[in-house]
């Protein structure tokens, strides 16, 4: 949705917060779910509950970091499930089957990760498949691929570190270790999005591709190391869970695509690409953590979880659609 | 003025054809530009204006006929080489990237960069701050509030951010300006022709695409016209009226070869 260069009441000047004004909205979301459950249910707020909520959310704020600029870059990525599952697999085989050492298994996860980011991303631009298409297919194969090689079998008990990417807590047990990676890939990722061409093109690429284009920008290479830098995040993720639970099968991680997609949509990042925040997707990830964490705690059955995430991604991006319309004015909106 | 320069024109197109499949966009057009002045490409729809422009970009091959700049010959086979040519465009439509700032659109594709711990990192402050100067001093463009995303500016303030990226290029000699106008009210237009008049003179030549006679009359110091691919004419502004052009571009006037002729005459 290029906009050409009309001069219909645009003067108005943008405020520095107007910047910000997206993640208004998921924020008094927490809010409200922390007031709603205050009175119902306190225990939501004792220390082992919200270690938990964002040792969940740190997963997801991994992955949607990764996802932020794909989905900037107006590509999408339905397969990093399967990835995290294969990197995992092939992590776990390496070390129980072939007793390779834990970090060269390490390194091979995040490998496997990156070589899977690298094959969407060439099917993308080379074949010149749909992003949609293409990570629905890999989605596929990546998924096939280890069920094959984990063969039905459930891999566990991992050397450290591991166990303690997963579940360890560093400075006298307070601060669990996935959280910490959590806020270090949300700085790498705030990093790139602010201060590196990687991020700056994404804008670009996704905002308005044609003028990426004559501005010099390699569209296609950019694009595969979007999908590149999303596989290596897919893998990690798929270390943390299996240390998570110090145990992995080939079915692992199913349903974390729509669930990082939402929760950087909800976050304010425009799902066609050209414009997205890291801020945006940490409040994202956390929000939705925080509620499927809340409907645990009132008890409400498993798929009233679903209905609940449904919703909040409907409320959001109605609500975007709000402030977008009343910052144009109202009138110029199709 | 300009036909008193002594040495080989700025850039030099001649006998330039193309066709499209049995299509004939341009016949054997010619067309000279000297450093320092601003010539106005009008005609009619499907006269070739864009083609030709397209030709000098590099964005299509020409079916027959030679390039020179400064009297050397030149290939354009590409943008890229075009853009190493110094020869870059601003396009009509050509958006801008709505959710970057002025100066991040500025420096598209030409980020500067700082070492941060060894890595090469956007220069954001040098960037804001050059861009900035760039537009007040070169174009008298003040944006308010330069953090915003292009997004939020008029019309004319994008037009003169998408000038200022191609003038960031230092090496940029020959700017050619499709329609820069026309999507532009009244107040937009007045400004927007003030920001072309100081690009005027120096070194840099200047081509303008426009259906706006008024400002081809303001601005141009020759027009030349195209009518079914070929040239129909080229005129000193000065020495010319706007019948004559309007004849021109609708065929009722026709001298086309002839005043190529004395075009390429009064250059050498």
């Amino acid at each position: 949705m290029s906009v050409p260069a009309v001069a219909t009441g645009r003067e108005r000047q943008q405020s520095p917060l107007e910047r910000y004004v997206n993640i208004l909205g998921p924020v008094a979301m927490i809010v409200a779910i922390g007031v709603v459950m205050a009175i119902f249910e306190p225990r939501f707020f004792r220390v082992t509950n919200i270690r938990i909520i964002l040792q969940d959310a740190a997963i997801y704020m991994v992955l949607g970091m990764a996802m932020t600029i794909v989905i900037t870059g107006a590509g999408i990525d339905l397969s990093i499930g399967s990835i995290a599952a294969l990197s995992a697999i092939v992590m776990a085989i390496f070390i129980k089957d072939l007793n390779v050492a834990v970090y060269l298994a390490l390194i091979a996860a995040l490998g496997v990760g990156v070589l899977c980011g690298l094959v969407n991303g060439l099917i993308i631009t080379v074949l010149r498949v749909p992003d949609l298409i293409t990570t629905l297919s890999t989605d596929l194969m990546f998924r096939g691929l280890a069920l094959v090689m984990a063969a039905g079998a459930v891999l566990q008990r991992f050397p450290e570190p591991i166990p303690m990417i997963g579940r360890g807590r560093i400075l006298n047990d307070a601060i669990p270790v996935p959280i910490i990676i959590g806020v270090v890939v949300l700085l790498i990722g705030v990093f790139i999005y602010r201060y590196t061409p990687l991020g700056r093109y994404a804008i670009a690429i996704g905002g308005n591709r044609e003028s990426a284009m004559l501005s010099g920008i390699n569209v296609r290479r950019n694009k595969v190391y979007h999908y590149m830098l999303m596989g290596a995040a897919a893998g990690l993720a798929g270390i943390m869970l299996t240390g998570r639970l110090n145990a992995v099968q080939a079915t692992v991680a199913e349903g974390f695509a729509l669930h990082t997609i939402a929760a950087v949509v909800v976050g304010g990042t425009v799902l066609f690409g050209g414009r997205g925040t890291m801020l945006g997707t940490l409040v994202g990830v956390v929000l939705l953590s925080m509620v499927t964490n809340a409907l645990v705690i009132l008890r409400l059955a498993f798929f009233w979880q679903l209905v609940a995430a449904g919703l909040i991604i409907v409320m959001s991006v109605a609500f975007y659609s709000y402030v977008e319309r009343r910052g144009k004015g109202g009138s110029d909106m199709t | 003025m300009v036909s008193e320069r002594a040495g080989p024109a700025l850039l030099e197109m001649r006998g330039i054809s193309k066709h499209f499949g049995g299509l004939q966009a341009l016949n054997g057009v010619d067309l000279t530009l000297h450093a320092g002045e601003l010539l106005a490409i009008v005609g009619d729809n499907g006269a070739g204006k864009s083609t030709l422009i397209k030709i000098l970009t590099g964005v299509y091959a020409a079916s027959e006929g030679a390039i020179t700049m400064d009297g050397q010959p030149v290939s354009i086979p590409n943008r890229r080489a075009s853009i190493e040519l110094g020869i870059d465009a601003v396009y009509q439509n050509l958006a801008l990237v709505d959710y970057l700032t002025a100066p991040e659109n500025v420096y598209l594709g030409n980020e500067l960069k700082r070492s941060f711990l060894g890595i090469p990192v956007l220069d954001n402050g040098a960037m804001r701050e050059k861009a900035a100067r760039l537009l007040k001093d070169r174009l008298g463009i003040s944006l308010g509030n330069i953090d915003q995303h292009a997004f939020f500016l008029s019309g004319g303030q994008r037009q003169a951010v998408a000038i200022g990226r191609a003038l960031i290029q230092e090496t940029v000699r020959i700017l050619i300006l499709d329609e820069p106008t026309a999507a532009l009210g009244p107040e937009e237009t007045r400004r927007m022709l003030e920001v072309v008049q100081r690009l005027k003179g120096k070194e840099m030549g200047l081509i303008m695409i426009s259906h706006q006679l008024e400002d081809v009359f303001e601005l141009s110091d020759r027009i030349m016209v195209l009518r079914n691919g070929r040239l129909a004419g080229v005129r000193r502004t000065a020495d010319t009226s706007r019948q004559e052009v309007l004849g021109l571009i609708v065929g009722s006037i026709r001298d086309g070869e002839a005043e190529a002729g004395a075009g390429s005459a009064v250059a050498s």
